[in-house]
């Protein structure tokens, strides 16, 4: 019986750096897939997840696989990415968890967090990055 | 069952319900009025032992023929008549209450009439039912009958606090063989006053992440709909030797997700995508194509 520790994944696309690249407003983009610009601008904070057709056809004007511009992140990867390095040290010495472990959250995969953190440890982040623990991590009892 | 046709048919309460009163107030009865008759009994007795220990002067034969007979009279108007009374009251009023009432689940409310000398009619609107409760208590199961009772919010009249809401059960019915007539009849009208499509509901209403997920993908599938979708999730499955329903289970969808896929009338969200490619261990673009 052991507690398996994963991330909790959010999808997330690439839409808006791709787009930038290849010099293409958010305004043709829309014209070209044939739906609204707030659509896109949606799609691009990641806050829809748009139907296969719309994926494909983004795919299709932006040249790029599918995989590479809608993907799974995990949630905390987002949090931690934007936040400021001197407020995750604040972060660390409240919850007495070294300052190198909470920044090492946001690149590894699930196999590594299993191994490395304990539940009581990600819970403590949770709490202090001011997220409930369900919504950064999932729990797997086996 | 064609509950459509019925739109305006009034339903009323089962016979049985008289019986079912009329139990619940002898389980009660009885034993008062046997207690009374003990008691009546009690008293004679020592009414008797005090008339035999009694001065000698009296005649005791005239009071051993007397006492049985006043005990039986006692009995008889104190007891006996007046529980045929109530029995025979009760019942020819709950004869009357159970004729004069009826019900009718109607277009946008439910109406019940009800009463014996004041005649009454409620009228639940369906949009203030916070809930339907089917109750069945001892008796009711003896006779194999429910209570509905219709709970709506109504604002409590005293004043002094508009903002508390009371639960009300206003719409009482008791005494009802088939219960779920009224709760379909209800539901099926409710569904008129939600927006949703009625096919999206199971899906919309299942606490699973994929329940939002379906809902924006059926908005958008609808914009879409001139677009074809190719699809092999067939072939692949068949290659692996996976059935639908196994399919269906692995991802968390139902399984009419999966047909309405593989017969390229359902454009999934990408998360779903994702979900079936990852179960099928492939790439989202060999699974779909754009025809």
């Amino acid at each position: 019986m052991g507690i398996i520790l994963k991330f909790n994944k959010k999808l997330v696309s690439r839409i808006k750096e791709l787009r930038e690249e290849q010099n293409i407003s958010q305004q043709d983009l829309a014209k070209s897939v044939g739906v609204s610009r707030q659509t896109i601008y949606y799609l691009e904070r990641g806050s829809s997840n748009p139907s296969l057709t719309l994926s494909l056809d983004i795919s299709k004007h932006l040249n790029k696989p599918i995989e590479e511009i809608f993907y799974y992140e995990p949630v905390i990867k987002d949090l931690i990415d934007n936040i400021k390095l001197g407020d995750i040290k604040e972060i660390a010495d409240e919850i007495g968890i070294g300052y190198n472990k909470i920044l090492k959250l946001s690149d590894i995969d699930d196999e590594q967090l299993s191994k490395m953190y304990t539940e009581e440890e990600l819970t403590k982040v949770s709490e202090g990055l001011g997220e409930e623990f369900h919504k950064l991590f999932l729990k797997n009892e086996e | 069952m064609n509950y459509k046709k019925e739109e305006k048919e009034e339903h009323f309460i089962h016979k049985d319900f008289r019986k079912k009163i009329l139990l619940k107030v002898n389980t009660i009865l009885i034993p008062i009025f046997v207690l009374l008759t003990l008691f009546f009994i009690a008293i004679a007795y020592e009414g008797l032992e005090t008339r035999d220990r009694g001065p000698p002067g009296g005649s005791p034969i005239e009071d051993i023929v007397g006492v049985p007979e006043l005990l039986f009279w006692l009995l008889l108007f104190v007891v006996i008549i007046p529980y045929l009374v109530l029995m025979i009251i009760l019942s020819v009023s709950l004869s009357m209450y159970i004729r004069n009432f009826s019900f009718e689940v109607l277009e946008n409310n439910i109406v019940i009439n009800h009463g014996v000398i004041t005649k009454a009619k409620a009228t639940i609107p369906f949009i203030q039912i916070q809930n339907i409760n089917v109750v069945s208590g001892i008796f009711d199961r003896l006779f194999k009958l429910y209570t509905v009772k219709i709970e709506t919010a109504a604002r409590s009249r005293s004043g002094s606090s508009p903002s508390i809401i009371k639960f009300n059960p206003e719409g009482h019915i008791p005494g009802l063989k088939e219960p779920n007539i009224i709760e379909d009849k209800i539901n099926e009208r409710m569904k008129k006053f939600s927006h949703f499509p009625s096919e999206l509901e199971d899906k919309l209403f299942k606490p699973e992440e994929l329940a939002f997920d379906n809902f924006i993908s059926y908005i958008l599938s609808k914009m879409h709909e001139g677009k074809e979708l190719k699809t092999n999730i067939k072939e692949l499955r068949d290659k692996i030797n996976m059935s639908s329903a196994q399919l269906a289970e692995k991802v968390g969808v139902p399984i009419q997700t999966i047909k309405y896929l593989e017969e390229g009338r359902y454009n999934p969200s990408l998360s779903l995508a994702y979900k079936i490619a990852r179960v099928l261990n492939c790439k989202v673009e060999d699974l779909f194509q754009l025809a």
